[in-house]
């Protein structure tokens, strides 16, 4: 499989250690990656609120470089797949709407067309190459307890993203017990980490990460796992300005999911992502988890002494 | 592609309405909604309501709080868009000078750059430490381009001033 | 006794004489206002002065409510006066009047089908009120099509046939067996049947029962009994109708039940059995809140008093499996061998109890029924206060079994949401608050609280309860819930609900929630075309003066499978059924509608197409090779007309002469601009009257006209229309593929499309200008949205705009032409016929 690229911007710059993480994992599967001079998807609560014609041709203008090399997009960043999936779903409903766009985009020598498709990671990992086949490549189980945080964006609007049940979410929990992670179940799950509200309302962005963030310590999970660049920084960063505030004392790991995928595997290097984290963690090491591993589950998981 | 007459923002306005009247104030967006649990300003139902009982678009401008979590979309029992309608309430509170000045920074930056935040150097350095490709960029003039022709601009346009005036 | 042909028989008189006794056309018009309903959008006035210039018409007369007594008296005097033999009347619905009018003309001595009606309330002033000029225009072309029509209606003898003296009501929850109980006090035979093994249905699972909250098996149970006992039920547990055949009065009915495994006439329901059954299965009458065995009895006040296996659960009925019941019944009642059963029999009238289904909470997910144990149902609840439910009558939860201390109700479950069922359930506001007060009754203690969006305490008495739930202390705060989590540790739940009075987000802890469940529509699923709402519940025939009846004469219906309603409406709507049934079965002979089809021998070729299209089996060969119709076979559906190669078939009232000389007459100007849309009778008129009833606006360009059924509509009316001009024509049918009140019309309607597609395309008619749609009698948005977009198309400038040259175009100069030949009883020789055309006689018989 081979997609065009679309790490976002938050992802490319602000976290580049997970976008690392997600170029390190996708060659196992048999995933090429091919970047595009793709601009901000855009994110719809800044240029949408502004425009919502700006918003659809922009992100028609990211689609049609993807068409124009015949490939899908594989995104990154839940908002980002959120904005084009809706863009996508307006232009392929609405034909006015597509020829208008497609009336500027021939002065960039560009046309959308409507003939690629969005993928998200999850999408990719759990729908594409399904979790028996991750499982079958764990080297190094991750025995941890976790929840998980989807992401509003990847959610909803459900009747055009299909990604999970957006009221009950388990895939990802069950991408992470493929990975030999123990996912917790935990109040508000689907609610939102508060990033969306951050430039417009600080405090009640934060406000909103205090709710989330007591339900989840409610459950001592050793760490969070998301799918999304914004929910991460929200989480990791956010929790330092949170107990800031509000005199909370949250200190909770944050993991994008394919770093976990990536140490899992085993493969070299992973330290250079772990060492980006402001919230560290103690990960087990590697011979105990594969011994503790071996003995107490299947026999099928190739052993090294 | 741009709207900004008088009259369009009447039927915007109008199709807002139309779109809403099925609500019936039951309130299953508010007690959804992760803002209003903090912030009671944001409500939801209650901006809803002034679209249809009042036929105009709330002014004290608490829709910018959405964060388009889309939690009420969702839950609706009449099938209500209600992102939606915020995120119209929100354009025309924008074409009237309202917008919060980090949402113009964030597009000043992404009109400027292809780029919601300015990209630093030392972001660029980092990815370079990471092993990280340098990634293509789109060309700005282009971008503007775009702007221009679909209205964005203008609406930054009216921002600046209006943001100038108020700083004055 | 055995029905005599009804018609075309061989006393009918020839057509000579037939022509001779009436022969001038006198037609009355009467243009009714309807108050205001009709009279403040169109101008009766201008519609009754250009009514006077249509041919044969000698009497026009305006009415304020023409179906009010002095509006039908003016009909009867007009027809004495003016010697009037054709009657039309403009007003509503035929669904709604027909009747009312019919029986008018016949008082005054007019066989009743010479009148028709026009509808211009629910086709016109109802769905053009912001246009009365073009509405105005409408009702005066569908006047004059109605009075083409009528220059051609014929006399036709009225009919009646016998009637079987006993009814079949489906279903036995409360409803069925009040309805099955009144027929056979009244002395008529009932069949009662029912799918589960024993009746009662949803009541005998309820603890109490509101407003009074008085124990709902104990008012049941004996009513049960009575049901059991009575000489004239005959009860038929675990089974459900197979098929009917046959028509009002004289029901077919095959009955298939299911192997019981035990002899109910051996068993003593002593138990026995249970005690050594090794399989266990989820308890239904417990809501699955505990467990039964393989063999059971659902509860111990069941009706039939016997125990049943349910042969899925079974480990085997010998002794190498198990057989351990066969071994201890000392009564021997066990019969491994049981086999289905299918009972036969004959009644005159159906009645409808098959009841709703309670509304599925996993269809809500936010409220996590399912997820978290301590969410519940209000039937789990039931169960849960039940004495003999699985804690006998203790309120616990089921996460820990400890007794709640603060309870939530949260109500509109599965109600007013489109994603489940977009209307109000009508009983879960009572049962709320009778939840809240059984509480308060049981553990004063308790907290309660209901978390309402509107309480809607609209029953009789109802309103004593709620304030007697005030007055123990239950809260009532205005919001819907709109989510529920659960605590890890402690499966408590925190319920938040915006207070909507107080603008203000109320996120509260309770032990225990109750979710207050709706109802959902469980009709359809029966071996007779009874048309459905969109969310299952059956249509009655009127919604305020024939609640009970259905579109099928001789069926009725009651309680749940009508509407969600409570226990007091399903006794009431049961007791109506069955009154209106007794109605029919009392008098012995049914009159029906003297439509049936006629094959017109001079004209037939003899090949035998309409054998297949009949759906009655009502056509056959005799030793000559002549095909005939048995009258009372026949439904006059008009399906076997519709394909005639011939035009061979006579269908009375629904001639291919009339409908096309309404098709003619709707296409006189502005050809272009208008919609031809066929409607049939039972589901896509019902459809355009409801859109009418509920007042959807649309445009003014249809002009329907309606047949019995869609299997009607032959391939050459479009034709026709096209020909003529028609900027689009429509055809409208019930629901693919089981819809059709006549069985099969629709399905052979559909295979006509491509046909006249073909057509279409050799003449150059674009695609769009014609469409087949399906539309239901609960479909009036359905209605109103076609209609908008054909306007659409046929005011939409085409491109190359086409119109078949044909002969019938060049003689379109003179405007309407009414055709007085009387052509009725399949039998004369002479004229020959080709369809569209027959012109020759009708100048001379024309009045003026």
């Amino acid at each position: 499989m081979k997609f065009a690229f679309f790490p976002g911007c938050t992802m490319a710059y602000r976290l580049p250690f997970a976008e690392k993480s997600i170029r390190m994992v996708v060659p196992h599967f048999d995933v090429e990656l091919v970047d595009l001079a793709f601009t901000c998807c855009p994110e719809p609560n800044t240029v949408r609120a502004l425009s919502d014609d700006t918003w659809i041709t922009l992100a028609a203008r990211n689609i049609a470089l993807a068409e124009a090399e015949g490939l899908n997009i594989l995104t990154a960043c839940a908002g980002c797949h959120e904005s084009l999936s809706l863009a996508k779903h307006e232009l392929d409903e609405n034909p006015d709407r597509k020829n208008k766009v497609n009336e500027l985009l021939k002065d960039l020598g560009l046309e959308y067309k409507g003939t690629s498709t969005i993928v998200h990671v999850h999408q990719l990992l759990f729908d594409e190459i399904g979790i028996e086949s991750i499982s079958s490549k764990v080297v190094r189980p991750v025995p941890i307890k976790v929840v998980t945080h989807t992401g509003c964006h990847l959610l909803r609007p459900e009747r055009v993203l299909h990604v999970d049940n957006a009221e009950v979410p388990v895939k990802l929990d069950m991408l992470c017990e493929s990975l030999g992670m123990v996912p917790l179940e935990y109040m508000d799950k689907t609610m939102c980490c508060g990033a969306g509200v951050r430039k417009i309302n600080s405090v009640t962005s934060y406000a909103i990460l205090r709710e989330k963030m007591t339900s989840i310590a409610m459950v001592e999970p050793n760490a969070i796992v998301v799918f999304c660049p914004t929910c991460f920084i929200t989480f990791e960063s956010g929790q330092r300005v949170a107990n800031r505030i509000f005199g909370t004392d949250f200190k909770i790991p944050v993991f994008y999911y394919t770093e976990l995928l990536a140490i899992a595997l085993n493969l070299p290097e992973t330290d250079i992502l772990l060492a980006e984290h402001r919230v560290k963690i103690e990960l087990p090491t590697s011979t105990e988890t594969k011994e503790e591993n071996k003995t107490e589950t299947k026999d099928s998981i190739p052993s090294s002494p | 592609m741009s709207d900004m007459s008088e009259d369009l923002q009447t039927n915007r306005l109008k199709e807002l309405k139309e779109t809403a009247l099925p609500c019936f104030q039951c309130g299953v967006c508010s007690s959804s909604c992760p803002v209003f649990r903090v912030s009671p300003e944001l409500n939801p139902r209650v901006s809803v309501d002034s679209i249809i009982s009042r036929g105009k678009v709330p002014s004290e401008g608490n829709e910018w709080l959405c964060a388009y979590c889309l939690m009420c979309d969702q839950r609706c029992p009449m099938g209500v868009s209600l992102a939606e309608i915020l995120m119209v309430i929100k354009n025309i509170s924008a074409k009237e000078g309202q917008a919060p000045p980090d949402v113009i920074e964030s597009a000043e930056s992404l009109m400027a750059d292809g780029c919601q935040s300015p990209i630093s150097s030392r972001s660029e350095k980092q990815r370079e430490d990471m092993g990280l490709p340098k990634l293509p960029r789109a060309d700005p003039e282009d971008v503007k381009m775009l702007f221009r022709a679909t209205g964005a601009a203008e609406v930054l346009e009216l921002n600046r001033s209006t943001s100038g005036e108020a700083s004055e | 006794m055995t029905t005599s042909h009804p018609k075309g028989s061989s006393a009918g008189p020839p057509e000579v004489e037939v022509v001779s006794s009436e022969p001038e056309l006198r037609i009355g018009v009467f243009p009714c206002k309807c108050g205001k309903n009709i009279g403040a959008v169109v101008n009766i006035d201008a519609v009754a002065e250009y009514a006077k210039t249509l041919p044969g018409v000698v009497h026009v007369q305006v009415n304020t409510y023409t179906c009010a007594d002095p509006g039908q008296r003016e009909i009867q005097e007009a027809i004495a006066q003016h010697g009037l033999n054709r009657i039309v009347v403009a007003s509503c619905s035929p669904t709604m009047h027909e009747d009312t009018f019919r029986k008018t003309v016949k008082a005054a001595g007019l066989n009743p089908y010479l009148c028709i009606m026009t509808n211009i309330r629910e086709h016109v002033s109802w769905v053009h009120q912001h246009d009365p000029a073009s509405a105005t225009k409408k009702a005066m072309d569908l006047i004059a099509m109605s009075v083409a029509k009528a220059a051609t209606l014929v006399a036709q003898p009225e009919l009646d046939v016998p009637v079987t003296q006993a009814a079949l009501v489906v279903g036995a929850g409360v409803a069925g067996m009040q309805a099955a109980l009144d027929l056979a006090d009244a002395g008529f035979k009932a069949y009662l049947i029912e799918r589960q093994p024993t009746i009662g249905g949803i009541m005998a699972i309820l603890d109490k029962v509101f407003p009074q909250n008085d124990c709902s098996i104990c008012i049941l149970g004996p009513k049960m009994v009575d049901v059991a006992k009575h000489p004239n039920i005959t009860l038929i547990t675990m089974a459900e109708v197979e098929s009917i055949s046959g028509y009002v009065g004289n029901f077919e009915v095959r009955v298939k039940q299911r192997p019981r495994y035990v002899n109910m006439d051996k068993c003593t329901s002593c138990g026995d059995c249970v005690e050594v059954c090794p399989v266990d299965v989820p308890s239904r009458t417990d809501q699955n809140l505990t467990w039964q065995k393989a063999i059971q009895i659902p509860f111990p006040q069941a009706v039939p008093s016997s125990y049943f296996i349910d042969p899925e659960a079974c480990l085997g009925m010998d002794l190498i499996r198990c057989g351990k019941c066969i071994d201890r019944c000392e009564q021997e009642a066990i019969n491994a061998s049981d086999r289905t059963k299918y009972v036969d029999f004959d009644v005159g009238v159906i009645i409808l109890a098959t009841g709703f289904k309670p509304a599925d909470p996993s269809k809500t997910p936010r409220l996590g029924w399912g997820r978290f144990p301590n969410v519940i149902t209000t039937l789990e609840f039931e169960r849960l206060i039940n004495a003999a439910g699985p804690t006998e009558g203790k309120l616990v939860r089921p996460s820990d079994l400890l007794k709640p201390t603060s309870v939530a109700i949260a109500q509109c479950v599965g109600s007013r949401d489109i994603g489940t069922r977009s209307a109000c359930s009508n009983y879960c506001c009572a049962e709320s608050v009778k939840c809240a007060l059984l509480i308060k009754e049981h553990y004063p203690d308790t907290d309660v609280t209901i978390f309402y969006q509107d309480l809607r305490m609209h029953g009789k008495y109802f309103e004593d309860q709620y304030l007697k739930a005030r007055e123990e202390g239950v809260k009532f705060i205005r919001g819907r819930v709109g989510e529920i989590q659960q605590y890890p540790d402690t499966k408590n739940l925190r319920v938040s609900v915006e207070d909507t009075t107080h603008n203000k987000l109320s996120m509260e802890n309770y032990d225990m929630v109750v979710l207050s469940m709706g109802a959902e529509g469980a009709a359809g699923n029966f071996p007779l075309p009874i048309s459905c709402t969109s969310d299952s519940f059956y249509i009655e025939s009127h919604p305020k003066l024939k609640p009970v009846d259905t579109s099928s004469a001789g069926v009725f219906i009651c309680g749940g499978a009508e509407s969600p309603k409570d226990i007091r409406d399903s006794v009431i709507q049961a007791s109506a059924a069955a009154g209106r049934a007794a109605i029919i079965l009392q008098k012995g002979r049914y009159p029906i509608e003297a439509l049936s089809a006629k094959i017109m021998q001079d004209i037939c070729s003899r090949c035998g197409t309409c054998v297949s299209r009949c759906p009655y089996g009502a056509i056959s060969q005799d030793g000559t090779g002549k095909f005939t119709v048995m009258g009372a076979l026949c439904q006059a559906c008009g399906t076997c007309a519709g394909d005639c190669p011939q035009d061979a078939i006579y269908m009375p009232n629904f001639t291919s002469e009339q409908i096309e000389a309404q098709i003619e007459t709707a296409l006189v100007e502005n050809t272009s601009e208008k919609i031809v849309a066929f409607a049939c009778a039972f589901c896509s008129y019902r459809g355009s009257d409801l859109a009418g009833v509920s007042r959807m606006q649309y445009p003014t360009n249809a002009r329907v006209i309606r047949a019995m059924c869609s299997g009607r509509y032959s391939v050459r009316f479009a034709q026709k229309a096209f020909e003529l001009g028609a900027g689009a024509v429509l055809y409208s049918g019930c629901h693919l593929p089981a819809d059709c009140h006549f069985q099969t019309g629709n399905v052979w309607m559909a295979k006509r499309e491509s046909r006249i597609r073909g057509w279409m395309k050799r003449n150059n008619i674009e695609d769009e200008r014609f469409r087949v749609e399906w539309v239901s009698a609960g479909e009036g948005k359905k209605w109103q949205n076609i209609m908008t977009e054909m306007a659409h198309v046929v005011t939409t400038p085409r491109k190359n705009s086409s119109t078949p040259k044909t002969p019938t175009v060049a003689k379109s100069e003179k405007p309407v032409k009414p055709k007085t030949k009387a052509k009725p009883k399949g039998k004369q020789a002479s004229k020959p016929h080709s369809p569209g055309k027959g012109t020759s006689t009708k100048k001379t018989t024309r009045k003026k």
